[in-house]
């Protein structure tokens, strides 16, 4: 009886384990597929999209120095440029100045000069349902 | 335990001034944040309008909008030196950092996007909607870090003055009990002493009355006296006076104060009382009366802290001559028939102190003429201001007072109780004999 009440605490055990030990990680809020709008919520509404998330994620952590050089491998899109979602990569973007780390989103841009083209652009810059879920 | 209860008190009205201080402090600092926050957003709406004025005169080339790109520019700039003085009263030094990298931004951007296009406003603006951007994104970071570092700020403020109520709310309410407590406990323990001060002044007054001469009628003399007890807080005094017959002609009078209060002082009354007259039984020199009585008191009361004043008289009822001695008694008066007083003087030290000689000194009472004896609470009597009568103005009191002895202690009595506004600050004792007019060798 003992025995298998010892058994039965160490399979529960070894079940809880790599449950608890399992980092908890925010879900990417957009989905593949979806259709959006570009919009960007600082004071200049156009939207930068970048080549690569790296260059995206060093932008928003550098001086304005530094951004002036990354932003070479950017377009800048009009705001309301219409755009599908392709990936997505919950929480990769860190700044100093952000208060919590935001998602690296690529995107297939479908309006606007650079139609056809893919890039990553900030999660904060998406707008439609994407938004709406965000909120 | 009254100085630990004032200083109870003092302490919880000094913390309270300190916590209501403390708190109007932060109050005022969070005061001066919230208006720096509001300042902030309208300072990122003249950022806006520098950029809205410069974009409208990129595309319609009027004029208005140079006038109000450089009146948003100035708005900017003096909005921005408010914002950094209020920052650094506050201390709030990363704030004050990222405010002044955005003033900093700002002015890059004049120089480097809006002054070149003011000045050629037919250039491409495609080449500059990057750089512009990139400035647009950088200020808004900074800003959000500044709008976040003053919310921290403010929040803290609020959960401090938060923390400070609470804490001044317990505070304030341990003051009040302990006060409170002591101020029970003090209470009670002053009314244990009350009721024993009272219980010892009932005893004292018993005593008192038992010892008090039922005086004998002096031949060709009128005798009247007056006693008055101090307040009901103050401990009954020994006071003590005595007429007493002697022989048929001779009748020995007395007055005396004992310096302490109390059943010892009562006790210690009724023992001056018959050992004096035990004394002038055996003795009719007053001054031997009073040195014999001097050594046996030494002799019997062992509190070194204890004297006597006191005024010996042996009265010859026939020849009204007074012989007398005085230890230190100076509330010994005469008044004449012709309404003249005189006062008796001091023939020794008070008893008990010194191993001194007493002096006796002889006095020829004509008929109306009355001897008036008093212990000091007579002359020591205060009036309301705090001044003492003192014997001149117990000699204006005799003076006015009537003829007849009962009367005349009636109403010094009364004359006293009025001075100190009814509240008595010492027993008094008084004594009066008077030599019948028409009697002796008038008669």
């Amino acid at each position: 009886m003992r025995r298998a009440a010892f058994l039965a605490v160490v399979l529960i055990a070894l079940v809880l384990r790599p449950a608890a030990a399992k980092p908890a990680a925010s879900p990417c809020m957009s989905r593949i597929g979806q259709h959006v709008v570009l919009y960007s919520v600082s004071d200049d509404p156009q939207v930068f999209v970048f080549d690569t998330k790296i260059r995206l994620r060093d932008y928003h952590a550098a001086s304005v120095d530094e951004m002036q050089e990354i932003a070479k491998h950017a377009w800048l899109v009009a705001p309301g440029t219409r755009a599908m979602i392709v990936t997505c990569e919950p929480g990769f973007v860190q700044s100093p100045y952000f208060s919590r780390p935001d998602d690296a989103i690529g995107v297939l841009l479908l309006t606007g000069s650079h139609r056809g083209h893919t890039g990553w652009v900030l999660g904060s810059d998406v707008r439609g349902v994407y938004h709406d879920i965000h909120r | 335990m009254t100085a630990f209860l004032v200083v109870v008190l003092y302490v919880a009205i000094q913390g309270s001034f300190q916590t209501r201080a403390r708190i109007s402090d932060t109050f005022s600092r969070q005061s001066t944040i919230e208006r720096s926050q509001i300042e902030l957003e309208e300072l990122l709406r003249l950022e806006i309008d520098e950029q809205n004025s410069l974009r409208g005169y990129l595309l319609t080339r009027d004029p208005f909008y140079v006038e109000q790109y450089r009146a948003a520019a100035a708005g900017f700039d003096a909005r921005i030196a408010t914002i950094r003085r209020a920052l650094q009263a506050q201390q709030l030094g990363t704030a004050l950092q990222a405010l002044d990298q955005y003033g900093a931004l700002q002015v890059q951007w004049r120089k480097k996007i809006a002054m070149p296009l003011l000045a050629h406003p037919g250039t491409d603006i495609t080449d500059l909607d990057k750089s512009n951007k990139i400035f647009s994104d950088y200020e808004n970071e900074v800003v959000d870090s500044v709008r976040s570092d003053l919310a921290d700020t403010s929040a803290a403020l609020a959960a401090s003055t938060k923390a400070q109520l609470i804490r001044s709310a317990y505070s304030r309410a341990l003051w009040l009990f302990a006060f409170g407590l002591l101020a029970i406990v003090l209470n009670a323990f002053r009314t244990r002493l009350y009721r024993e001060l009272e219980q010892e002044k009932n005893t004292t007054e018993v005593l008192q009355r038992a010892f008090r001469s039922e005086f004998v009628p002096l031949p060709n003399c009128d005798v009247g006296s007056a006693y008055l007890s101090a307040g009901s807080h103050v401990a009954v005094g020994g006071d003590v006076f005595d007429v007493y017959r002697l022989s048929d002609e001779l009748a020995l009078v007395l007055i005396a104060d004992v310096s302490g209060k109390g059943v010892d002082a009562a006790v210690l009354t009724a023992f001056i009382k018959f050992t004096i007259r035990g004394i002038a039984l055996r003795r009719r020199e007053p001054g031997a009366i009073l040195a014999e009585f001097n050594t046996a008191f030494a002799q019997t009361v062992e509190n070194p802290y204890l004297f006597v004043s006191m005024f010996v008289g042996v009265l010859d009822t026939q020849t009204f001559q007074l012989r007398y001695a005085s230890a230190g008694h100076d509330s010994a008066f005469v008044r004449r028939s012709t309404n003249e007083v005189q006062q008796l003087s001091v023939t020794g030290p008070v008893l008990g102190v010194m191993e001194e000689p007493f002096g006796t000194r002889t006095l020829n009472l004509e008929p109306g003429d009355t001897l008036v004896l008093a212990t000091d609470g007579l002359t020591e009597a205060r009036k309301r201001s705090g001044e003492q009568l003192r014997e001149a103005g117990a000699m204006r009191l005799i003076e006015r007072a009537s003829e007849q002895p009962q009367l005349l202690a009636d109403e010094l009595a009364a004359q006293v109780r009025v001075l100190g506004g009814n509240r008595l600050r010492d027993d008094l004792a008084i004594l009066a004999i008077r030599v019948l007019p028409g009697s002796g060798a008038d008669a």
